[in-house]
């Protein structure tokens, strides 16, 4: 199997137990899923029910307690802080609730950054991010600061910036809680447009009813464990 | 990572905090700018104590008999072919362009007697034309002149002794010294000039005399007991006096001559500079501590507020070394900036003062002596690279020490944490 055929992410009997004072509080319990390319895959469930932990798992941001992760059909459960490191800014883009902009570089700079990283030709980093603002309808505010945008806006800066640097998957987590309906329909509709038409891999942990109406696959978690896990067509 | 990345971020985030960037900028501008000011006019008043020291003993380097310094007889002298050998020496191309005065003495203990009474003397036997460019002394007449080279039985002697023995200029004067067969010999002088030195110990007790005069006196012929020589500056020092050692290698073996720089030969002189420095460099070091915990501070601060946002810098693949180089990069733009305007501020400052220097008489007074030393009240700045260059490594230094605390923190942190922080 060539790698761009391996699966996006594989987690096989993964476990992830926080230690708060005395208490074990077991956030990810066992869980194994499979999420293949292109997919556009929802983590649904209540606060607490683990599917945040699980995310960070993924994009190797935490390390898990037991079992294995494959991103990309590379183990992360036993790599080096360096090696996590160059797995996130090669195969993992992250979208977070709050933006998580650089509030000091302009949207342009923010978006370009992982590319930056990379080492991306300065005209190849100008194509990418020139059709991905236009797709996402933020051409003509390359060089504001996020200070000066909306929140959607500033979301749609975060989604161009884990999309452009051509991740494996990218990993939302709760990307629209802090956005009204508009907005949260209108960044939706980008998302799916990006899976749909350069094949980008989303992976959403969410409780907003508007993104799990939109996911293809519907897993949905609770006590650390997924309870079902339901693919739509 | 991308070096413009780094500075990017670590400007931009310096000016993020404008007010708490420029109050520690302040700090260290003034800091730069007082240490490069203090130690140049540091250094300028210990260039000023050591051309004022040695040219009233025997030079920035001179070339003895082993013996001598300690026991200051004549049969401990150099002979005049060594005497001859050591001032070819310092004629070489070599060394010749640092030479700025080369004094041979014959200096020896001595009763100088009048009809008034008798007093213990310093007789310096001299070449009159060498030592008006070697010694200051000349120039301090205030009665009669100094030696000339057609003088025979003249003597320049000091305000203090004048005095003691009730001399003005015309008196007669004998001197009794031990000659080279061990017999005391006398010889008649007739004082020709009278000097005010300022220190009482060489007012009172020191006598120049024509070294021919001292030759037949004393029966030591051209020999003198050390070659004196005064250079453009005391950083020429090391490499004259190893130029010496080579060519006169086979002497210095033998034990027959000994050559020793101005510390050696005025210890007093190189305590009081290494005492006055010790206490800038104590200063000096109070006043960067401080203001390192201040870099500490305003870095630290940047850092514990920028949680999250180092956080997602690692979520999007910098390593924790690479998020730490930025906080270091920030801690040392911000030294290497300050630093800079600080230093050319103290260099503006210090040339300012280059032509009349800084006059502290008001402070100290005319004239004041420090470790058998006239100082001049008038500091004359003195720049030196290496000063610069070891001033600008300090702040450096201190400024890459102060941030690596931060750096530590913000490499450090677990990044899943982060993400969940609040501001």
């Amino acid at each position: 199997m060539t790698q761009a055929n391996l699966p996006a992410v594989r987690t096989e009997g993964v476990w992830k137990i926080f230690q708060q004072e005395a208490e074990e509080v077991r956030a990810v319990r066992d869980v194994s899923v499979t999420i293949e390319r292109g997919e556009f895959t929802a983590l649904a469930g209540p606060s607490g029910s683990g599917k945040t932990t699980l995310l960070n798992v993924i994009g190797g941001l935490t390390r898990p307690t037991r079992g294995r992760v494959w991103v990309a059909g590379q183990e992360v459960s036993e790599m080096s802080n360096q090696a996590l490191a160059r797995l996130r800014l090669e195969q993992v883009g992250f979208i977070f609730q709050a933006y998580n902009l650089l509030p000091v570089l302009t949207a342009m700079e923010n978006a370009e950054f992982p590319m930056l990283l990379q080492g991306v030709a300065a005209d190849e980093r100008a194509a990418r991010i020139g059709e991905l603002f236009a797709r996402t309808g933020m051409a003509g505010l390359e060089d504001r600061r996020p200070g000066k945008l909306s929140g959607g806006q500033q979301q749609r800066v975060a989604v161009v910036r884990a999309v452009a640097s051509r991740p494996a998957l990218v990993l939302a987590d709760e990307p629209t809680a802090n956005l009204d309906s508009a907005s949260s329909e209108a960044l939706l509709d980008v998302m799916a447009e990006l899976n749909r038409d350069l094949g980008v891999t989303f992976v959403f942990a969410t409780h907003d009813a508007r993104v799990m109406g939109r996911a293809r696959r519907l897993v949905r978690m609770g006590d650390g464990q997924i309870d079902s896990d339901e693919t739509r067509e | 990572m991308h070096v413009r990345i780094l500075l990017l971020l670590a400007m931009r985030n310096l000016r993020r905090q404008m007010r708490r960037t420029l109050l520690t900028s302040a700090v260290m501008v003034l800091g730069g700018a007082l240490l490069i000011f203090s130690f140049s006019l540091g250094d300028g008043s210990h260039e000023n104590w050591i051309d004022s020291g040695i040219r009233t003993s025997s030079g920035h380097v001179t070339v003895e008999q082993p013996a001598f310094r300690v026991s200051s007889k004549i049969e401990d002298r150099l002979t005049a072919a060594l005497r001859a050998q050591a001032e070819q020496a310092l004629a070489m191309a070599d060394v010749a362009n640092e030479v700025v005065a080369v004094s041979s003495r014959l200096r020896i203990g001595a009763l100088a007697s009048s009809a008034a009474g008798a007093r213990p003397a310093q007789v310096f036997a001299v070449d009159p034309a060498a030592e008006a460019e070697f010694s200051t002394l000349d120039d301090q007449v205030v009665e009669g002149r100094y030696l000339e080279p057609d003088d025979r039985l003249a003597a320049y002697i000091g305000a203090g002794l004048a005095s003691s023995l009730e001399l003005r200029i015309g008196s007669r004067l004998v001197v009794q010294a031990q000659d080279t067969e061990q017999e005391i010999a006398a010889q008649l002088l007739r004082v020709v000039g009278i000097f005010s030195n300022g220190v009482p110990e060489v007012d009172q007790a020191v006598v120049h005399i024509p070294l021919a005069t001292a030759g037949e006196w004393l029966g030591s012929g051209q020999d003198v007991t050390n070659v004196g020589v005064v250079l453009s500056g005391s950083h020429a020092v090391g490499p004259v006096v190893s130029h010496l050692e080579t060519t006169l290698a086979e002497s210095v073996i033998r034990g027959d001559v000994r050559v020793m720089d101005w510390r050696e030969a005025n210890p007093a002189l190189a305590a009081a500079i290494a005492i006055d420095d010790f206490g800038n460099y104590l200063v000096f070091g109070i006043l960067f501590l401080i203001i390192a915990f201040g870099i500490v501070n305003t870095v630290l601060m940047s850092v514990l507020h920028r949680h999250r946002e180092f956080g997602v810098l690692q979520a999007l693949g910098l390593t924790p070394g690479q998020t730490g180089a930025i906080v270091l990069v920030e801690g040392l733009t911000l030294t290497a900036v300050s630093g800079f305007i600080g230093v050319t501020l103290g260099l503006v400052g210090t040339w300012y003062l280059l032509s009349n220097g800084l006059d502290m008489s008001a402070l100290v007074g005319e004239e004041m002596t420090f470790s058998g030393v006239v100082i001049d009240p008038v500091i004359v700045p003195l720049f030196r690279v290496a000063r610069i260059v070891q001033v600008v490594a300090f702040i450096l230094t201190i400024g890459a020490i102060a941030s690596v605390y931060p750096a530590l923190r913000a490499a450090r942190i677990d990044v899943a944490e982060a993400m969940k922080f609040e501001r």
